[in-house]
């Protein structure tokens, strides 16, 4: 992307910052020749209007890389859906505020119930938390985008296609009706018949692979795009909180998208890994959505831990009390998510050790959100208050999240929790949590950044009506919940007869929900009369802390014009009130006025087209193979396209421009992303084989494994994949030291041996074919065929990308200076072949 | 600033093609003694500990080596092993509590 300078004759292709942050590229790096022209200028008096082709209007926005226009997208689109949600709950209240209500068939009660779910969670709060990584962030860091822009685009398209294709369902009288957690056996298709199900599950495989490469995104980010000076224990809370919420994503989807998988399988293919008629449990499922969805709880409020925990040091003009402890509370906080998602299934009967033991860590979980809110207060008692609107959602998210807490540790303890599952009671904990926390969190944030998002700032009086009426409608909505639950109102149910006590609270509460509904209206009147005729807002409206109040509101495109350096954490707030130890920055007028050479990156059309591609697949799944095909194929060649787009037309000797992807860390991005997403591989593949493991010896007919596996065979193919190891590394060090004809020769050695194993899976498959061991034969061989499937698949992606290497660097396009696209699909390899080394040893030779 | 520099990269000694080939020696061998044990009726009592122990050393010669985590960034050892350890911890508690290691089948619903 061309920034052009007021020095317009200053473009000067080996001016790239000498520092080794000036990383921003795609997947695969940027032409030499983009480089030259397009990308290196000065950056003083930046004007915004480019004077080169860049798209202008809504073609700027469909191909944007840049981080804060993706984050005004996912901002927009998930408050859109958060209304969508806040409709369906309204008709929740409707319906249940009198007895024997009759507003919505039961039937669309289901869909209602499930879509709100679903609605709020995965497209509504957790893009909204998004919304402020990807605005925020880079900003945060001092840096100018995202590790990887465009990948950050596909994400969003991903996210806004698979909403569009979740909701679709209320189009056509199909919208998804299990609930939001999916419970088998609801969702299997003697259950559920119709696409209703099946649009929820594909959907959210969708969203999952938005959320996955946006967490991957973030994550990386952070690591290596940091400000020369920020440290870890220099970096904003609010980038603190993307980091666990990074890890957390990357680590928790997995297993969900294996329990999807799973029911895919059951829907699309007559497996039975749910279904207790062919062996399979339905607690399974809870635990697998489980290890996701508690986690998940924690995705959905960290942001806005981190939001209140900029707001109110900022409005309390004092430093955060405790950063330290807080940053390792968050840390804890993720880190203990991942042992307490049983607490959500006491009512299962898992026995009293492992309920004693799920409850013990689900009450330790509260020692560092005790430590977070300890020092929220901390950090405003003494400080000089300023009751804005921000402060004010921020104070409220501390008090109506202690609420939502207190009866969380309730249900901490079994036989309490018996009591109240599944009653009313849970959906008031959980509302307390996600509405008086995410929510009150969240706009927090909404009025703190608004004016350097918009550049506009928002009605004071307007937003203090917008927090008073949310506030009390909340607590009228879901404080009555409390009792309806101990008063035994199960929750899910369409509709009560009068008589039970119950007519009084659900009335209460319907008023509740009208009165946050005339909340948001008041939210939307002030947010339009801002943008209409909102007082322009200047660089620095609250007297902040972090970097992003050092630059103007907007922000121009670059960010900065100068990389910043930071000495100290709070480095803004330090040198606008410099203390005996100097400012906390080296120099921030060039953070505004410097003339450093920038490189942007272009805008993409590829992003918008690979996942409109998904979205085809998507809708293939549910309408017809052929369909299913050509989206499998567009996709493919929608990632070539996106991964081959940025190629240098030679290759690149060593030392060349790859630097551009190397962080301030010294580390590559992408070999750090490809590192990440195999950590996220190994709980991917730790599900599956966890799943063949319970499943083993439950098959209910033959054949079994001792009856069936090919030890010969089997040793063959790892001895195949351990070699075909053993020339990829050759390969890698052929290309680190420059010698093409080697890596060449390594690489097509590393493909044949990669295709002699499939073949040789091949005809495995084919002689348990023959033998009578079909997909949905028994347990064994939906578990063996889905495991083995995906490695082969894996594999089969390994041979692609490696025949794609090979190919090119052939064609003379990628030399020593790229050794690390070698290097990243070197790891990849190599971890093929040691999820192949566990699968060996744990199914074929442990029977 | 000290905390800052001590996160960059250095630069590493990396193996070399003759260290690869010794290392797929040792993988071949240690395949070999993995599908031996395997026929070994005498070694039945010990074949799971055995096996999970042979697996683990190919595991972390391909990790260390052909993955050069042992001479790479430790960020990369760092963004690859805690996953992998929870990827255990969640196992092992996964079978657990569907009682893969005692009793198969799962408890009727209680009230725990």
């Amino acid at each position: 992307m061309l920034v052009p300078g007021a020095r317009t004759g200053a473009l000067r292709a080996r001016a790239l910052p000498a520092q080794p942050r000036g990383g921003i590229g795609g997947v695969f790096g940027d032409p030499p020749e983009r480089l030259a022209v397009a990308t290196t200028t000065t950056a003083a008096a930046l004007p915004h209007a480019g004077a080169h082709a860049e798209p202008r209007g809504l073609a700027a926005w469909l191909t944007t890389v840049d981080h804060k226009r993706i984050g005004l997208l996912y901002g927009v689109t998930a408050f859109v859906f958060f209304l969508v949600g806040g409709v369906e709950a309204l008709l929740i209240r409707l319906q249940l505020a009198f007895p024997d209500g009759r507003v919505v068939s039961a039937e669309r009660f289901n869909e209602l119930f499930t879509m709100h779910g679903t609605t709020m969670v995965f497209l509504a709060l957790m893009p909204l938390s998004a919304a402020f990584f990807n605005y925020l962030v880079p900003l945060q860091i001092g840096a100018r985008d995202v590790a990887f822009p465009r990948l950050n685009a596909f994400s969003y398209w991903v996210f806004l296609l698979g909403g569009l294709f979740i909701n679709s369902g209320f189009l056509y009288g199909a919208a998804p009706h299990a609930g939001w957690f999916g419970y088998a056996t609801l969702t299997e298709k003697p259950f559920s018949i119709g696409p209703h199900t099946d649009l929820w599950l594909v959907g959210l495989l969708l969203l999952g692979t938005s959320t996955l490469i946006s967490g991957l995104n973030f994550l990386i980010t952070i690591l290596n795009l940091r400000a020369p000076g920020m440290s870890f224990l220099r970096m904003p809370m609010f980038t603190w909180t993307t980091v666990v919420t990074s890890l957390l994503i990357i680590l928790a989807f997995p297993p969900l998208t294996v329990a999807l998988i799973l029911l895919l399988f059951d829907r699309f293919f007559g497996t039975s890994f749910y279904l207790p008629a062919g062996g399979g449990s339905p607690v399974l499922w809870q635990h697998l959505f489980w290890i996701f969805g508690h986690p998940e709880v924690y995705i959905l409020i960290l942001p806005a831990m981190g939001i209140v925990s900029e707001v109110i040091p900022t409005f309390a003009r004092k430093p955060l009390f405790g950063y330290v402890a807080m940053v390792y509370a968050t840390a804890l906080i993720g880190f203990f998510g991942f042992g307490v998602w049983a607490h959500h299934m006491f009512a299962v009967g898992l026995g009293p050790i492992a309920d004693s033991a799920f409850s013990l860590a689900s009450m330790i979980i509260a020692v560092p959100t005790g430590i977070k809110i300890f020092n929220w207060l901390s950090t405003a008692w003494g400080g000089a208050l300023r009751l804005r609107t921000s402060l004010c959602f921020a104070f409220g998210f501390i008090a109506m999240f202690t609420i939502g807490g207190l009866s969380g540790i309730m249900h901490a303890s079994p036989p309490v929790d018996l009591q109240q599952t599944d009653s009313y009671f849970v959906v008031a904990h959980l509302h307390y949590v996600l509405f008086g926390g995410t929510v009150l969190g969240l706009f927090a944030g909404i009025y703190y950044w608004w004016p350097k998002m918009t550049g506009r700032m928002l009605d004071e009086r307007l937003g203090q009506l917008h927090f008073w009426l949310m506030l009390l409608g909340m607590n009228l909505t879901f404080f009555p919940m409390h009792f309806l639950g101990l008063m035994g109102m199960p929750r899910r149910i369409y509709t009560y007869p009068a008589g039970l006590g119950w007519e009084t609270w659900n009335l209460v509460a319907t008023a509740g929900a009208a009165t946050i509904g005339l909340s948001i209206l008041v939210f939307l009147g002030n947010a339009l009369r801002s943008a209409a005729r909102g007082p322009a807002a200047p660089a620095d409206p609250w007297d902040g802390r972090t970097l992003e109040w050092a630059i103007p509101s907007p922000p121009p495109a670059y960010n900065f014009a100068t990389v910043p350096t930071v000495l100290r954490r709070d480095a803004l707030w330090l040198t606008k009130h410099p203390d005996a130890r100097g400012p906390g920055l080296a120099d921030a007028a060039a953070l505004v006025s410097g003339r450093e050479p920038i490189h942007m990156p272009p805008p993409s059309a590829w992003p918008i087209l690979t996942a409109s591609a998904m979205l085809v697949l998507s809708v293939g799944a549910l309408v017809h193979e052929v369909v299913v095909g050509l989206g499998a194929a567009l996709t493919i060649a929608g990632v070539f396209a996106i991964a081959l787009e940025h190629l240098p037309a030679r290759a690149v000797p060593a030392g060349g421009h790859e630097a551009i992807h190397i962080g301030t860390t010294g580390l590559d991005h992408r070999k750090m992303a490809m590192w990440a997403f195999l950590g996220s591989e190994c709980l991917f593949f730790g599900t599956l084989i966890s799943t063949y493991l319970v499943y083993k010896g439950r098959s209910l007919s033959g054949p079994t494994t001792h009856e069936i596996l090919n030890i010969p065979l089997t040793s063959f193919s790892t001895f195949d994949l351990l070699m075909s190891s053993l020339t990829m590394v050759l390969a890698v060090a052929a290309i680190q030291r420059g010698d093409t004809r080697a890596t060449q020769r390594w690489l097509l050695a590393t493909v044949l041996l990669g295709l002699v194993f499939l073949g040789g899976q091949v005809y495995e498959f084919n002689q348990f074919l023959g033998e009578g061991l079909g997909l949905t034969t028994n347990l064994f061989g939906s578990t063996f065929y889905v495991l083995v499937g995906f490695h082969g698949a894996h594999v089969s992606v390994g041979v692609l990308w490696l025949a794609t290497l090979w190919h090119l660097t052939r064609r003379g396009r990628i030399g020593p200076g790229q050794a690390v696209l070698v290097d990243i699909a070197g790891l990849y390899w190599h971890f093929v072949d040691v999820v192949w080394i566990a699968i060996f040893t744990l199914i074929y030779l442990i029977q | 600033m000290s905390a800052q520099s001590s996160e960059h990269a250095t630069e590493h000694p990396q193996a070399g093609p003759r260290t690869y080939l010794v290392i797929a020696a040792f993988l071949i061998l240690l395949t070999v003694m993995e599908v031996a044990v395997f026929y070994i009726p005498a070694l039945a009592r010990v074949l799971i500990p055995l096996l999970i122990f042979l697996a683990l050393a190919k595991f972390g010669l391909v990790a260390m080596f052909y993955m050069h985590l042992r001479f790479d960034h430790v960020w990369f050892s760092y963004l690859f092993v805690a996953p992998l350890v929870i990827a255990t911890g969640l196992a092992i508690a996964l079978l657990w509590l569907l009682h893969v290691f005692g009793s198969t089948g799962l408890r009727p619903a209680t009230g725990g």
